[in-house]
């Protein structure tokens, strides 16, 4: 017994004595410490990019360290603010575009305008011109796609339909030919849903989250709607109009897919990334979602896999829910705002920034950047965006438009796809949230 | 309910004459040094419960997003909150999970309770601890349990697919009909150890002789529970019903963690509503608003709820 309790309190002595010790040594080194917050870690999306190129930087920066925060989508944009707020939150992070989060971090002087650096960098090589408005704001946080710009994106997104060839074969279809039209895009669903067995859905979807089909939408109201009406009222340019004759087409055609069992029964209760795993796996013949998940469509093999937007309607454009990755933003309350913005810098536009987002099938937002030619499947999921960002066809983010609207659209499409709501009624809904918040900014 | 005070002896020993010392209390009695006693307490009390609950109050006045200036607004969040339809259905789901929360917990803890104190059940301590389990157990961690469990491959609809019962397999949080009742079944299993617990103590207080007179005047399982059990409990039920009807209103972890209040509004519930507004519409004024309601209509539950134990009592 007494020999036990020795070792014990030498076991102690000595732990005491290791922590003073480390302790005295990193007293010593005299470490800057950045902290990043990001929420981009979608199994794995851009996690593993940021980490390796956070670590390249410690490197050629001694005594810098990144400390890399990971949070899902909407517990970081439910804190940040007031983390920023606090003064001991990050000194460098993600925010997320339009009225609910950027806006406020605008208004509220939380944000530095990169301005300065966009200069220093070149930056404005980066995107195309108007691709620019999503990260302008007017100083007061009321008019968005004007004003300096206060955030800088990393990748290039879109939402667009993965496909699993064997299952178009078994269905009688050519995988290779992928329809021009929209109605040809419908009659290919038809097709799908009439020879594939009953329990497994043409369209693997995942809504828990309430984003599954405020993405998926987008590529059907491209069609009905022409893109530019769209972004306008998303930047509350006056007089414009969610309930127009194109939107409702287009909700009555989404609905139409619930109704003719085009979807997994339990969309509601699958994540976004799950269903992108389900489909991996084998279940549906199709996923349409984020280009960021396309590593984890890969466990289905490359071979069998075809990347394409949803063809175009009426409207007559490709057109899909996109843009630019989460911005990202310096905070105002920093010590090292220019560090960061070299952090910045580096893992937006360097050479091997591009060569690892890539490698990890992820699309750099640069333009210059262009896919190792010897990766087929990454190939196309590029080809899939540049279709649509070269016809001028990314319809941002729908739930930017207002500080609700991510709430409004999460609970309107799942009443309209359970047939609880008609297609005008959503309309009338989700432009009454427009219309009450745009009042604010009067 | 006039109280006998003046034949009562009792009272008159309650209040002494004062005659003796005309210009206070007696020696040895100083009665404000009782408040250096709870000083501590109360400043902590002070601190972090009715200061927090009174900054709340003076928050809901505003029109504030949480960040910048605020703007006095008067009632005017009370007047939106009274017309708004997303609230006045948040809490009638509420009420709802009051039902699964509170009224069948206390009910299967009765039940548990009549039969443990009945019969001598082996491995009793065992199912103590086992029931009581859920309670320990942090919500988050509970609601992803049961997002498995209720998950459209899940245990659940495994077993009915295997009794046959294919027909009612359902994605259940995704159900605009069935999503709230599962939901509360959840409730339900955290809290019913709980009154379990405290009914099988309960139960430890009633005297012996009680269940000996009952026996010896022929009553059954029956009478002997509504006679000797549910009278002896009185007191502990009505913590229970406190305790649980509490939770049931200030409920957020599990939502937030399954449904989110989804699908459509159908599992929304004041708290939830409540942190949307604060956290994602920086509509933090109106958020406070909606707490003052809910921390008013918790306060008026649990007053009644007491009141009328205590009414019980006097019977």
């Amino acid at each position: 017994m007494q020999t036990r309790l020795a070792a014990m309190i030498a076991l102690v002595a000595v732990t005491l004595v290791a922590i003073s010790a480390s302790a005295s040594y990193g007293a010593k080194s005299a470490t800057t410490t950045l902290t990043m917050w990001s929420y981009d870690n979608q199994d794995p999306g851009l996690e593993p990019v940021l980490k390796q190129l956070s670590k390249e930087f410690e490197q050629s920066h001694p005594g810098v360290k990144i400390n890399l925060v990971f949070k899902d989508f909407n517990s970081l944009v439910g804190t940040v603010p007031r983390a920023l707020a606090s003064g001991s939150g990050p000194d460098v992070t993600e925010g997320n575009q339009g009225y609910q989060t950027d806006a406020q971090l605008v208004k509220a002087k939380l944000i530095i305008p990169l301005t300065k650096y966009v200069k220093k960098y070149g930056w404005d090589k980066l995107y195309a011109p108007s691709t620019w408005g999503m990260f302008r704001w007017t100083p007061d946080g009321k008019s968005f796609g004007k004003g300096p710009v206060w955030g800088l994106a990393q990748t290039g997104q879109n939402v667009v339909v993965f496909y699993n060839k064997k299952k178009l074969k078994q269905a009688g279809l050519n995988p290779n030919a992928w329809p021009k039209t929209y109605a040809g895009f419908e009659a290919m669903l038809a097709t799908l849903r009439a020879k594939l067995p009953k329990d497994d859905p043409v369209i693997m979807e995942g809504n828990k989250e309430g984003y599954g089909f405020i993405h998926l939408f987008g590529g059907i109201w491209g069609a009905y709607e022409k893109p530019s009406v769209i972004r306008n009222w998303i930047y509350h340019v006056p007089g414009s109009r969610y309930d127009t004759p194109g939107t409702i087409k287009a909700l009555g055609s989404l609905q139409g897919w619930a109704k003719k069992g085009y979807f997994n029964p339990d969309y509601n209760a699958v994540g976004y990334d799950a269903a992108a795993g389900l489909f991996a796996k084998g279940k549906g013949a199709m996923w349409i979602g984020g280009n960021w998940d396309s590593t984890i469509i890969k466990a289905l093999g490359v071979e069998n896999l075809g990347v394409m937007p949803i063809p175009p309607g009426p409207s007559g454009t490709w057109a899909g829910i996109g843009g630019l990755s989460g911005p990202w933003h310096i905070s105002a309350k920093t010590k090292y705002a220019d560090l960061g913005a070299e952090w910045l810098n580096y893992v937006i536009t360097s050479a091997n920034a591009k060569k690892l987002m890539f490698a990890n099938q992820q699309l750099p937002a640069d333009r210059s950047a262009k896919p190792p030619t010897n990766d087929p499947y990454l190939t196309q999921v590029f080809n899939a965006f540049t279709k649509v960002a070269n016809d001028d066809g990314l319809l941002l983010y729908t739930d930017w438009a207002s500080t609700s609207m991510y709430a409004t659209l999460q609970n309107q499409y799942q009443q309209l796809l359970a047939g609880r709501t008609t297609p005008e009624g959503m309309a009338k809904a989700v432009q009454a949230d427009w219309a009450k918040f745009d009042k604010t900014l009067r | 309910m006039p109280r006998p005070d003046k034949d009562d002896p009792g009272a008159a020993r309650q209040a002494p004459p004062r005659r003796k010392h005309p210009r206070g209390h007696a020696p040895g009695d100083p009665r404000n040094i009782g408040w250096l006693y709870i000083l501590p307490g109360l400043l902590f009390y002070g601190l972090f419960t009715l200061a927090p609950l009174i900054h709340t109050v003076y928050l809901s006045l505003f029109s504030w997003d949480g960040l910048t200036a605020k703007t006095w607004v008067g009632l005017a969040n009370y007047g939106e909150a009274i017309r708004d339809s997303v609230l006045r259905s948040a809490f009638v789901h509420s009420a709802v999970l009051i039902g699964f929360y509170a009224v069948i917990p206390v009910m299967i803890g009765l039940l548990l309770t009549a039969a443990l104190t009945r019969t001598k059940v082996r491995g009793f301590r065992f199912f103590r601890t086992t029931l009581f389990l859920p309670q320990l157990i942090a919500g988050v961690v509970i609601a992803q349990a049961f997002a498995w469990v209720y998950d459209a491959n899940g245990p659940l609809n495994r077993l009915l697919d295997l009794l046959g019962l294919g027909s009612l397999v359902r994605p259940w949080l995704g159900d605009f009909t069935w999503a709230l009742p599962s939901i509360g079944v959840i409730g339900s299993w955290v809290t019913f150890g709980l009154c379990m617990v405290l009914f099988v103590a309960g139960v430890q207080k009633i005297p012996l002789e009680l269940y000996d007179a009952a026996r010896v005047d022929g009553a059954g399982a029956f009478r002997e529970f509504f006679a000797v059990t549910l009278p002896g409990l009185r007191n502990e039920i009505l913590v229970a019903f406190v305790l649980t009807t509490i939770n049931a209103l200030r409920s957020f972890d599990i939502i937030y963690n399954t449904t989110a209040g989804g699908p459509g509004n159908t599992t929304i519930v004041p708290s939830m509503y409540m942190y949307q507004n604060a956290f994602l519409f920086n509509r933090v004024g109106y958020a406070a608003a909606i707490a003052t309601v809910l921390a008013l209509a918790i306060f008026i539950l649990a007053a009644i709820m007491l009141r009328i134990g205590e009414r019980s009592e006097e019977r």
